[in-house]
């Protein structure tokens, strides 16, 4: 059994992130010291990694928990954690077209305002995103 | 439908909700996409989750139905179209 500082000093993880995972129901203590502070088991660094692999990945904290559910049902099986993980690229996938989007209409606002020197209440730019009817553009 | 390889429930319930479609609607077209030889048009069409069922190019469950609730949505569709 360790401590929160053992166990943020494994994982490099702060203690203020250990407690929020742990509000967050992701992890749990497995006891308490006799001065009260709390212990965790052998596989609390293992989890903790799984977590923040899952962040990198994209999941968030509430998927993750659902991850941790499955990682630990009898009667899940891979094809359940790889849907879900289509399902995470299609929603990157989702992002990054939405971004890039959003990317083309900067692009096209930089190429219209060209020169920077006007003040700014000629600013090409400041009036494609005022203009009611420029919303089209900008998405 | 968009779905994943290896989706049992998808396989297990694709054939009875293609025939409620097909009783739902004569003349249906049914076609069973593989998500990821299809990501650009899942993107594109707005699939996030899986098994997503699409009717006229549009997503409407985001899970799988019952077959009534498929029906109901055909024929509504099909109702407003004629």
């Amino acid at each position: 059994m360790i401590t929160i500082g053992k166990l943020a000093g494994l994982t490099s993880v702060s203690n203020d992130t250990l407690r929020y995972y742990e509000a967050e129901g992701l992890i749990s203590p497995a006891g308490k010291s006799p001065a009260g502070y709390r212990l965790y088991g052998p596989d609390s660094a293992r989890r903790i990694h799984f977590i923040k692999h899952a962040q990198q990945c994209g999941f968030t904290l509430a998927e993750i928990r659902e991850l941790l559910d499955v990682r630990s049902s009898d009667k899940a099986c891979c094809g359940d954690v790889r849907t879900r993980a289509i399902e995470k690229k299609l929603q990157i996938e989702s992002k990054i077209r939405a971004m890039k989007a959003m990317s083309k209409a900067l692009d096209q606002l930089i190429s219209e305002c060209a020169n920077e020197k006007r003040p700014v209440e000629e600013c090409t730019i400041i009036a494609a995103l005022e203009r009611a009817n420029g919303s089209k553009r900008v998405q | 439908m968009f779905y994943s390889p290896g989706c049992a429930a998808c396989e297990d319930r694709q054939s009875e909700l293609r025939a409620a479609a097909q009783e739902a609607v004569g003349g249906i077209e049914w076609r069973n996409v593989n998500v990821l030889e299809n990501m650009d048009a899942a993107v594109e069409l707005g699939v996030i989750t899986l098994p997503a069922i699409l009717i006229d190019g549009e997503v409407v469950f985001t899970s799988l139905p019952t077959k009534a609730q498929l029906r109901k949505a055909l024929t509504e569709r099909s109702g407003a179209r004629n």
